[in-house]
């Protein structure tokens, strides 16, 4: 029964009894001394000041007249006696005998009235009578605020630069962060395919690792009393948060909000366990109590416009909140809700509710924050679904493991939504073989094809499709026998890695799924990680310190798998691509660019050799004075063993001995004959 | 190039030497045996046994005859000249340029401290006592390889803790000492005129010095750490070989064969060029004096001997 439901319910017969009065009969007169009798009690008499904390104000209460008094005041009792008992109330009458339409009620603790305060605040009575609780000590306080304003100090505007600087990279350089020495120290290093250039380099930034925001603006660093985030040209530190033990952050997609988590802090009164920060001003927005900490991210989605987010606890509800306060003050509650997802591209989450008795398992899309439903499937038998959105939010999957009626072993299902249609259509493609072993899925950004992998090792297939439009889903190709076991796609669609890690070794292949050609397979021996970088020029594989202590690099390839670079790293742990914004261009300019993309083309490619025969002459130079240096020593160091000679000739009986023919009188010479080869060669008749 | 394998050893190799004229590969193993094979085909030529533990170092001096050999505590003649006891294991050993004195190393052991020894070959008392001329104590750290520098006045040492240090054959004391490395020196070779020497170091570099001066002159630079190096006596040139120590074998690609000796320019520090074929790590590597062939022994227990393609002596570095 939650709040709603009280409005139009009969008034309870049993409420709270008034305390019975200890007062003497009327007519009696002591002659004792208060003191004297209770004394020590008098000493324990509570103070004016003492239960002023449990009192609370009630305002917007309906003005009665004494004969619907009771009415209100059992209807009140229900509303209030959810927070505490009650033990005091007072309804102020006015001159006519009605209620003033505000009241005081006293409560046992005073956490009981800030709980009455927290949740009665807002609650709407009826049309015409919200509630307003605050706390009576409120009361004072605003009314003891200084009457003259003092403007707050004003702080220094802290410039801390242009912060987008390392998109003005002349030659278009992104930019990645690298931990090493198993921590000790982080770098930043522009991305150059001959040689990463330092842009900044640290020891012990950060305490455990580090996180991009998803513009790329900000780079947090973890350490043991929060987080710290760093930006601009010389990444000076922008904004600290103070979370004790903080272990798992979140961005906003704006770059406006970060929520962290930190598993340590949790009273019951001021939950900290999730807190939620705004990261221009610094301030703690609100926080939260984290009931599990197996599910992370728990805010899931960050909406760009409307800062949407939203909690996932365990249980089967969940809180909607808009701009840091509730949703329409209602949590959205959906019973049995197992898992769910926000669209990235619109303001629609998708959720499943497993089967229930007789209720078959549920897909839903439901639209915010209208809670529309747009589109239930119902689906039949099912095991388990996972969600899969794409990208740009323009398909969904839900790979639905099933077993049929009247089979044993279960078969998975990808059911397609498509949801740039209208009233969404549903497409199913059916998945053959062992559902167990369906290792990975992976849409294609920017595009409309996916790729799964599914099989048992050594027999893993890749399998590529194409939804086309008029709902057909397409088998593209299938390669069979891959070593794989995750799929990276590039982030601007079209190319993808398919890579063996950890357990497999390494193997990667690159693949074009224009055509669905391989163009080239390649192995990065115990391989953790595999990196695109923004633009989809470069990929990135890692061998990572936290996985395997011997070997630490990370390799730069071309896109189309060519290696550029390996780069040794002494005990090297994580590397990550900084974000980019998103493109400033509007479309049709983009187009007009693409049109011209020849003649760009050639401009790039004359810098490129130009810079190539720059960097080839520079090594060259470098070679050749090497070479000099090493010359001249080398001559010194003749000169000196000839010197020596006499020396020498001395110490070995005057036998020359510095060449190996310096004395051929007196080789001898002996022929030795030895086995070589045995041939049997058959005689004919 | 194709290698010839030489399969004497039943257990990892520990070190492998020339002869001065290069005909001769003497091999040593843990497998308490020593071996001398013909280099131009392989063919083993014999056996010498007696020692009762692994044999760590072997060196033959440079009269051209008789040949004589010098494993831990052991000069032979191709039969055994005399046997010097030790308290400690011999972890180095060489003849100097005369060849008639030997030095080696003992190693840091249950209580015994590490100790350079000369002996002198011509005094037949010092062998019959078992008495060097010259003992040098080594408190810091134990001396793990050595070699006679150019006129055998002086030994170079490399130490466990990655120091190179010049100790006199006369007077024993420390001539020069440089700390260039910063962990344990693994092997010392000189360049066959005995100008420079070149060490390889578990910190995963070798380097080039000057005998006489110890100054540093190169640096080469790989990933893994380097168990020996050698000097080629006609090209400008070096070859390192290395791995990881057996104990993390295991957790290297163990694709058949990939261990490899590298080789890198002398002057450039740039490496052009792998040799892959080992099952383990290699353990040293040593160049014939002609320059034309080399060899490497490994963990595995092959020594394998590779002549090199005529590409090899026109190969050069852009400059």
């Amino acid at each position: 029964m939650n709040m709603h439901d009280t409005e139009d319910m009969p008034p309870d017969v049993d409420y709270d009894e008034d305390e019975p009065s200890f007062s003497d009969p009327e007519d009696f007169v002591d002659d004792i001394d208060d003191e004297e009798l209770l004394g020590d009690l008098l000493r324990e008499k509570p103070q004016e000041a003492d239960g002023i904390d449990s009192v609370i104000v009630v305002d917007n209460v309906p003005q009665v007249g004494p004969e619907r008094l009771e009415k209100l005041k059992n209807v009140i009792h229900k509303i209030f006696s959810k927070f505490g008992k009650i033990t005091n109330e007072f309804y102020p009458e006015g001159p006519d005998g009605s209620t003033k339409g505000y009241i005081f009620l006293e409560y046992g603790a005073p956490t009981q009235a800030l709980d009455a305060v927290k949740n009665a605040d807002g609650y709407k009575l009826d049309k015409q009578h919200t509630f307003r609780v605050n706390v009576f000590t409120d009361f004072d306080k605003y009314m003891n605020i200084c009457d003259e304003w003092e403007t707050p100090e004003k702080q220094p505007f802290k410039d801390f630069g242009n912060m987008r600087h390392w998109m003005e990279d002349p030659d278009c350089r992104d930019q990645y962060s690298v931990i090493y020495e198993s921590g000790e120290r982080t770098a930043i290093f522009n991305n150059d395919p001959k040689d990463p250039i330092v842009a900044e380099e640290r020891a012990r930034w950060t305490e455990t690792y580090v996180r991009w925001s998803p513009k790329g603006t900000y780079l947090a660093t973890f350490h043991q009393r929060g987080i710290a985030l760093w930006g601009g040209e010389k990444f000076k530190q922008i904004q600290r948060f103070s979370h004790q033990g903080v272990s798992l952050i979140d961005f906003s997609p704006c770059e406006r909000y970060v929520v962290t988590f930190s598993p340590l802090m949790d009273t019951k009164e001021d939950p900290q366990a999730i807190i939620i920060w705004d990261i221009l001003t610094g301030q703690k927005k609100r926080g939260f109590h984290c009931e599990s900490s197996a599910h992370w991210p728990i805010f899931k989605l960050w909406f760009s416009f409307y800062n949407y987010f939203r909690r996932y606890p365990l249980s089967k509800t969940h809180s909607l909140l808009q701009s840091m306060g509730l949703l329409d003050k209602k949590s959205l509650k959906i019973s049995g809700i197992k898992d769910f997802s926000w669209s990235p591209g619109d303001n629609i989450i998708a959720f499943w509710v497993p089967e229930d008795k007789d209720i078959p398992a549920r897909v839903t899309l439901m639209q915010l924050p209208s809670r529309q439903e747009i589109r239930v499937r119902n689906l039949f038998n099912v095991v388990d679904c996972k969600l899969h959105w794409q990208r740009q939010g323009d398909y969904l999957c839900v790979k639905v493991d099933r077993t049929p009626k009247g089979t044993q072993g279960v078969v998975t299902n990808f059911e397609i939504f498509r949801m740039r249609e209208k009233q969404v259509p549903v497409d199913v493609v059916e998945m053959k073989g062992d559902p167990e072993s369906k290792n990975a899925f992976a849409w294609e950004p920017n595009g409309s094809k996916f790729a799964v992998l599914h099989g048992e090792s050594p027999r893993i297939n890749a399998s590529f499709y194409h939804v086309k439009n008029n709902g057909k889903i397409e088998l593209i190709k299938m390669f069979d026998k891959q070593q794989a076991n995750s799929i990276f796609w590039s982030p601007q669609g079209q190319f993808m890695v398919l890579a063996g890690l950890r357990s497999m070794n390494g193997a990667l292949a690159f693949v074009d799924t224009s055509d669905c050609t391989m163009m080239n397979i390649a192995e990065h021996y115990m391989a953790s990680d595999v990196e695109w970088d923004p633009t989809g020029r470069y990929v990135v594989t890692s061998v990572s310190w936290w996985s395997h202590k011997v070997d630490n690099a990370y390799w730069l390839w071309t896109f189309q798998g060519r290696l550029l670079q390996k780069n040794n790293k002494d005990r090297f742990c994580q590397l990550l691509w900084r974000p980019r914004p998103p493109t400033l261009l509007p479309l049709d300019a983009i187009k007009a660019i693409k049109k011209d993309l020849k003649k760009y083309s050639k401009i790039f490619e004359q810098k490129d050799r130009l810079s190539q025969s720059k960097a080839s002459k520079e090594l060259v130079d470098k070679r050749r004075s090497m070479m000099e240096d090493y010359r001249r020593y080398r001559e010194a160091a003749l000169l000196q063993h000839q010197e020596q000679k006499a020396a020498r000739l001395e110490l070995r009986g005057g036998v020359d001995t510095d060449e190996l023919d310096s004395n051929i009188d007196d080789w001898e010479e002996e022929t030795i004959e030895f086995f070589i080869n045995e041939e049997i060669i058959p005689l004919g008749e | 190039m194709k290698p010839i394998l030489l399969q004497g050893h039943e257990r990892s190799i520990t070190q492998i030497k020339y002869n001065r004229e290069g005909d001769l590969l003497f091999t040593v193993a843990k497998d308490t045996v020593a071996n001398v094979w013909y280099s131009v085909n392989g063919e083993r030529l014999g056996t010498y046994n007696g020692h009762t533990g692994a044999v760590w170092c072997v060196d033959c001096d440079c009269i051209l005859n008789p040949r004589k050999t010098l494993e831990p505590c052991r000069p032979w003649l191709c039969k055994q000249l005399a046997m010097l006891n030790t308290s400690s294991a011999v972890r180095t050993c060489g003849f100097d340029f005369s060849g008639n004195i030997i030095m080696f190393s003992t190693d840091k052991q249950m209580g015994y401290q590490c100790y350079l020894n000369y002996f002198d070959l011509r005094d037949p008392q010092q062998i019959e006592d078992n008495q060097p001329y010259l003992t040098v104590p080594c408190a810091e750290s134990k001396i793990t390889s050595a070699v006679w520098g150019p006129l055998g006045e002086f030994v170079i040492a490399g130490h466990e803790n990655g120091e190179i240090n010049q100790f006199s054959a006369k007077s024993g004391e420390i001539l020069k000492k440089v700390k260039e490395h910063s962990k344990q020196i693994n092997d010392i070779q000189t360049s066959v005129d005995l100008t420079m020497v070149i060490t390889a170091s578990k910190d995963c570099s070798s380097k080039l010095f000057d005998s006489t001066t110890l100054d540093h002159i190169k640096t080469f630079k790989t990933e893994r750490p380097v168990n020996s190096a050698a000097i080629s006596p006609i090209m400008d040139h070096v070859v390192m070989g290395g791995g990881q120590e057996a104990m993390e074998v295991t957790t290297t690609s163990t694709r058949i064969g990939k261990f490899e000796a590298r080789f890198f320019h002398a002057a450039y520090e740039e490496e052009f060029g792998r040799v892959k074929g080992h099952f383990g790590p290699i353990n040293c590597v040593a160049f014939h004096p002609d320059g034309k062939s080399y060899s490497s022994g490994g963990e595995d227990g092959y020594t394998r001997i590779h002549y090199f393609d005529p590409q090899y002596f026109d190969f050069e570095l852009e400059a």
